[in-house]
């Protein structure tokens, strides 16, 4: 229901924030989010920053497989 | 490093469990289990069901018929995201009310919407909200930034939907939820894990390969010990309490309210809509929309598709009278629809 | 002369013929360009490849090219990819009234430009003004004559079981900056059109061989609609890694933010090319020494199962269809 793309802050200015995920960039909104800072990593829908994420890669799978099992 | 979806993946192929039924409840998870062809690599006895995690599929055709209405009648700027455009209302989707002169534009998101209502002070801009917890906040956030540069030429048509009602009636239909992350990342995990208590078990998960098959894995290994449990297997994006500010925004413009999902029908409290003070904003007073129950074929089988009750094949109309190309129900509509899913991979 | 097109300037008088002579002519010089009523051109003896094509582009000028330089392409690389050396083209124009004298120099000064880098030549031309409204600021529509080079005998029909199928470069630029110019999502990123005239690049994979079963450009469908066309023409089904198709990163990310599957992105200067297996790898290499094919790649291969298909295979190594485009590409959110 939610197609969400993990992107980077290159800017922010008030509640807007031009995020770079693969080359394309795009003003979004980052009200949603506080102390956003440039170099941070985010989740993108709709227009919205709608989580602070630490990276883009996926290495975190490796960690929950490995505590779980 | 990387090596999750091989680890995963070695998990799943070698599952010899009893028969399990898994619910993907998200659409985006449909989408990518298709393009990444996760069915054809689970054993027979795991079943994957696609759920009503859409909000193009579960939107009813009144929905569409109140858009039309809008811009044929009202001559409103219909602004949507893409996916709408080719839903069947009960006479004319967006696409075909276009070719009779409806201005329907497609956007990236609301706050999009809004400015182009900035841009054309001339023309009476509706954006048509539809979407989940995830997608609800950026309608409020277009809400807030019109509201606050005193916007007067945009509304909202709002049929946004909350899961929680929705997945206690889906509560048997499966054994296993794989919960849409990014509804978790806004909504947080407390329903979730209060449904542990009424036995209901889940993941919730990304939608990389690896975050799907690292869910599923975790899925068929906790089953076989036998519990209910809730696992988030999606913690750098999805935190306990959600998202706060979403959460707030959406409360400050949102109430609850009944809702009616295509295929499921009426839902109690499974709704969003505008609260009373901001009545400027909402599309149906502003234009006094008259009510639309909105018809549907009565072939059509998306309810039972939608509730894991028969698969897409089943349904009379499928591949028939129902095809991408000419959609008759709205899961042949979109891309990550059971239906049109089964019919682009010919599953 | 006036800095804007005027009904006046089709209605077949002393303006037009200012028009033809200061902007058309002026580009489009050579001997065979004519001032009668057709162009006399002298053909050799063998086959010839004939072939038309209509451009109606919104934005007329996009980074990377223009409408001008997109027409002469188009019709060159459908040429091209018949094994015909392209050498004669006629074009006729649809202006809107009010169209910007300097812009239609422009878009004449491109053609010639790409005329010459593919080696052929503008012969006969035709120009219609529209009134304002009646149409989208410039229609342009080329037809091209080739000659057949000796040995070529390439179909969208002749893909057989075994051969491998190449693509000359990067795919979905076009349809990405497109997108981009029409600047209707608010994205930016660094990708420009990858419209280009491919003869050369034709001429130097039948300097490797010519038992070169297809050869089709790429254009608006992107490179996923005429797979599924050539895999229908000639009953086979064509089997894609999905990891080798290249795509650059800018388009990835715009990809990424609309949820565009970049194989349905329009390419305006990509060939796709089916030949036996030992063929292959030669050439790709001829390819990745020309211009605007230095990113050729093995995408995948043709099979006998699944005849009309087009199967992917995933990072996951399990074989799903590639889904079929649904007209118009729609940016989705869900």
């Amino acid at each position: 229901m939610c197609v969400g793309l993990p992107a980077r802050v290159m800017k922010i200015d008030g509640g807007r924030a031009v995020v770079d995920a693969s080359g394309a960039q795009k003003e979004i909104s980052s009200e949603l989010l506080s102390d956003l800072e440039p170099g941070d990593y985010v989740m993108v829908h709709a227009g919205i920053a709608i989580a602070k994420i630490g990276s883009d890669d996926m290495s975190e799978s490796d960690q929950i497989l490995d505590s779980l099992l | 490093m990387g090596n999750a979806k091989e680890k995963a993946l070695e998990i799943i192929r070698a599952y010899d469990g009893p028969h399990i039924r898994m619910m993907e409840v998200c659409g985006t998870h449909t989408h990518e289990l298709f393009r990444l062809g996760v069915r054809k690599i689970l054993p027979p006895q795991v079943e994957l069901i696609s759920g009503p995690g859409c909000p193009v599929c579960v939107t009813g055709p009144g929905f569409i018929d109140e858009a039309v209405w809008l811009a044929l009648e009202k001559g409103a700027a219909i602004c949507t995201f893409g996916d709408l455009v080719r839903v069947p209302g009960s006479e004319d989707s967006l696409a075909s009310a276009r070719a009779k002169g409806a201005k329907v534009k497609v956007v990236y998101s609301p706050p999009d919407a809004a400015d182009y209502a900035a841009d054309h002070p001339d023309e009476e801009v509706v954006f048509l909200s539809v979407g989940f917890e995830t997608t609800t906040p950026s309608s409020c956030v277009a809400l807030k930034s019109a509201q606050e540069s005193g916007l007067k030429n945009f509304s909202l048509l709002v049929s946004n939907k909350t899961m929680p009602q929705a997945y206690k009636m889906l509560k048997g239909s499966a054994d296993i939820f794989l919960y849409p992350g990014h509804v978790n990342a806004i909504a947080g995990n407390e329903v979730c894990k209060s449904l542990v208590s009424q036995g209901v078990s889940g993941v919730v998960t990304g939608f990389t390969a690896a975050e799907i098959l690292t869910a599923i894995a975790i899925s068929l290994k906790k089953y076989g010990e036998g519990k209910p449990f809730f696992v988030n297997a999606y913690p750098r994006v999805v935190k306990d309490e959600g998202n706060p500010q979403a959460q707030a925004i959406v409360d400050k413009y949102m109430e609850a309210c009944d809702s009616e999902w295509r295929g499921l029908g009426l839902i109690p409290g499974s709704g969003m809509k505008l609260r009373d003070e901001y009545a400027a904003f909402d599309a149906r007073k502003k234009f006094q929309v008259p009510p639309m129950k909105g018809r549907t074929n009565p072939a059509c089988r998306c309810g039972d598709v939608l509730q894991g009750r028969c698969r897409p094949v089943d349904c009379p109309l499928f591949g028939k009278a129902c095809t991408p190309l000419k959609p008759v129900g709205a899961c042949m509509v979109s891309g990550e629809g059971a239906c049109s899913a089964y019919y682009q991979y010919n599953e | 002369m006036n800095d804007r097109v005027t009904l006046a300037h089709g209605a077949g008088g002393r303006q037009t013929a200012e028009l033809i002579d200061k902007v058309f002519k002026a580009h489009f010089s050579n001997p065979q360009f004519t001032s009668d009523d057709a162009a006399v051109l002298q053909m050799q003896s063998g086959k010839l490849a004939f072939t038309t094509d209509g451009f109606i582009v919104s934005p007329p000028f996009f980074p990377g090219g223009n409408i001008g330089k997109l027409s002469i392409c188009g019709t060159v690389n459908d040429l091209s990819c018949m094994g015909a050396k392209p050498l004669y083209l006629s074009c006729a124009f649809v202006i809107e009234e009010g169209f910007e004298m300097a812009k239609l120099e422009e878009i004449a000064a491109a053609m010639e430009e790409t005329a010459a880098k593919a080696g052929v030549r503008i012969v006969a031309g035709d120009t219609k003004v529209a009134g304002k409204g009646q149409v989208d600021q410039l229609f342009i529509t080329t037809t091209g004559i080739g000659q057949i080079q000796e040995g070529m005998d390439t179909s969208g029909a002749y893909a057989k079981p075994g051969d491998k199928v190449i693509v000359s470069g990067d795919i979905g630029r076009h349809g990405c900056t497109i997108l981009l110019a029409r600047d209707e999502f608010g994205i930016d990123a660094d990708v420009t059109s990858d419209c280009a005239p491919l003869w050369a690049n034709v001429k130097a994979m039948m300097d490797v061989t010519n038992d070169i079963h297809v050869i089709r450009d790429a254009t608006r469908g992107g490179v996923g609609t005429v797979l599924y066309e050539i895999a229908e023409q000639s009953q086979v089904g064509i089997r894609l890694d999905t990891q080798s198709i290249p795509v650059q990163d800018g388009v990835k990310g715009v990809c990424g933010m609309l949820g565009l599957e970049p194989l349905y992105l329009a390419c305006e200067g990509r060939l796709v090319i089916f030949a036996l297996a030992d063929k292959a790898d030669a050439l790709v290499e001829a390819l990745r020494g020309c211009e605007n094919s230095e990113n050729a790649a093995i995408i995948g291969e043709v099979t006998s199962d699944l005849p009309g298909h087009v199967i992917l295979r995933t990072e996951i190594g399990a074989q799903t269809m590639l889904s079929r485009p649904t007209g118009e590409l729609l940016p989705r959110i869900c």
